[in-house]
């Protein structure tokens, strides 16, 4: 999608209120992906029935930018590349080396810790891109810092989307 | 009817017999660029986030009405390059790596030599050790800078270990590899030295010896909380201080003049009523200077945590030694980063959200040209021309 393409007058100043780094460029992408699927409705996913515990909640669609977990990403949605909110697409190499946000899960309340892995050895996927930056420091404090591009250790540093892991919830 | 159409073509048979034959044209014929490039010409960056691996710096003509008048030449950097440009000499420096099948095989790091008015590279420096690779950043003027009259290049190394690579240009070779303790940032300071910000909120310094190894250190204990009011790694450099600006909106200045970084004056870019409506420093590059030594500041309104790469709706313009607002500047469209051209006639060049650049008189205010036609580009962060 030409992002050029979708871009009215009306878009942009809403972009102006949205965006942020990688980018600010990612606000661009934050915005189409989440325009077409409002309203957000808490919805619990369904937890593993075969694992015994209370029922887990975790509310929205990851193929958006409002999505919970997105919010100190920059970049494009794996979700919306092939992979899914924690799955590199096919044929894609996954950084271990990463950013790392803390984003409160508004189904119950927790904030979780957040790892932010890039997917590399292709070019950009070019869909859904977002650009939160809750938390995002400046690039003198690289963990917490989104304007890297991450693609670490990796055969690549082609950067093509980012997936968000939960590493577990953060201890106040 | 038929009576004037028989005259016409009566006419253009004449005509025809009339005129010369156009010259034949002699293959090979290449432009080449004027040196030093006028003051109105800026070099953008395009950053291609949609392809990176074939990014690009266009040199403009912000006086150019349509693409045949404001586009003048490019050169290529791969992978979200970095770029910096020499004063004294008319080399530019393009700090980049490849592929040997694209995005894929054997990677080769190098430090590209562009000749200003030719565009072409006209010499480059490999950077083969593992630990020194650069880092890739999208919106950072400052991890490559000239110091020492530019005898040396240095840039900020990232593998996650954290290096400041020392290149001796007239040597055309890497010399030195010194290590940051959780740093960013090169700023150049003293006589042949660099600063760097620092992840605990501190400031360290280095001088180097004529052979680029480190004389002396010094060190800013930690001074500002990242986590409740980090200093942009972007500042402006005015008459060897640099302006901080601060994500809630405060400047931070700090001397850069001696061999170890000082630290200034704190003082805010907000009155009461710009508290209360929630005016903020923003944007991919939010600070820049002018021929006059005037701050000028991108910022938005309603800020909040999380907003500091906000596109901006204004520039403010503050006088460095009052510390005073003098100017603000509503701009056409919001924009996420902009540079101020060299001069007596500065002018403005933002990129605005629709990636077009607006064109306005740093003095006045005044909007004076839109450059677009970009497409599918990202002509993300602009360098005035040296």
């Amino acid at each position: 999608m030409n992002w050029l393409d979708n871009l009215t007058e009306k878009f942009s100043r809403n972009v102006a209120k949205t965006s942020s780094r990688r980018g600010f460029l990612c606000g661009l992408g934050g915005v189409i992906a989440g325009g077409s699927i409002m309203p957000l409705l808490p919805v619990a996913r369904a937890a593993d029935t075969e694992q015994p515990g209370p029922p887990t909640v975790d509310p929205g669609d990851p193929a958006t930018c409002e999505y919970w977990r997105n919010c100190a990403i920059d970049g494009y949605l794996c979700s919306c590349c092939g992979g899914t909110i924690n799955s590199c697409p096919p044929g894609t190499e996954m950084s271990t080396i990463t950013w790392i946000g803390t984003c409160k899960n508004p189904g119950d309340g927790k904030d979780y810790i957040i790892s932010y892995n890039d997917c590399c050895g292709k070019t950009s996927c070019g869909n859904c891109f977002c650009n939160r930056n809750e938390g995002d420091r400046p690039t003198y404090r690289p963990h917490t810092s989104n304007d890297y591009n991450w693609c670490l250790g990796t055969k690549s540093t082609a950067y093509h989307c980012t997936v968000n892991l939960i590493l577990g919830v953060a201890i106040k | 009817m038929l009576k004037q159409f028989l005259r016409f073509m009566l006419l253009l048979g004449m005509t025809q017999s009339a005129l010369a034959d156009l010259p034949i044209d002699k293959p090979g014929r290449i432009e080449t660029l004027p040196v030093p490039y006028p003051n109105d010409w800026v070099i953008v960056h395009d950053v291609a986030f949609d392809h990176m691996s074939v990014g690009r710096f266009m040199v403009l003509d912000i006086n150019g009405g349509d693409i045949k008048d404001f586009f003048k030449g490019s050169f290529n950097g791969g992978f979200i390059a970095a770029f910096t440009q020499a004063l004294g000499k008319p080399e530019m420096y393009v700090l980049e790596h490849y592929y040997d099948r694209g995005t894929r095989g054997n990677r080769t790091d190098v430090l590209t030599i562009y000749d200003r008015a030719t565009l072409e590279p006209v010499d480059e420096i490999i950077l083969d050790d593992p630990k020194l690779k650069r880092a890739e950043i999208l919106v950072s003027k400052f991890v490559i800078s000239l110091i020492d009259d530019e005898r040396f290049l240095l840039f900020y190394s990232f593998t996650p270990g954290t290096f400041v690579t020392v290149i001796d240009l007239e040597k055309r070779e890497v010399v030195n590899g010194v290590p940051l303790p959780t740093c960013a940032g090169i700023y150049p300071t003293g006589k042949r030295g660099f600063s760097s910000l620092c992840g605990n909120g501190s400031m360290v310094s280095f001088q180097l010896d004529e052979d680029g190894q480190v004389t002396e250190r010094g060190k800013i204990e930690p001074f500002f909380d990242v986590d409740k009011d980090a200093l942009f790694e972007r500042p402006a450099i005015i008459g060897g201080t640099g302006y901080f600006p601060s994500f809630n909106g405060a400047v931070q200045e700090i001397d850069l003049s001696g061999a170890a970084a000082r630290l200034g004056e704190n003082w805010s870019l907000l009155n009461e009523e710009d508290k209360n409506r929630g005016w903020r420093p923003g944007g991919a590059w939010l600070a820049a200077t002018d021929s006059t030594g005037r701050l000028y500041v991108m910022m938005h309104e309603n800020g909040e945590e999380g907003s500091h790469d906000y596109p901006g709706s204004e520039i403010w313009v503050f006088d460095p030694d009052s510390k005073t607002r003098v100017q603000r500047i509503p701009l056409t469209l919001p924009a996420i980063a902009f540079d101020i051209t060299m001069g007596d006639a500065p002018k403005i060049v933002t990129t605005n959200i629709e990636m077009s650049l607006e064109v306005y008189d740093a003095l006045s205010g005044e909007h004076l040209n839109t450059i677009a036609d970009f497409y599918h580009n990202w002509p993300l962060l602009v360098y005035a021309s040296q």
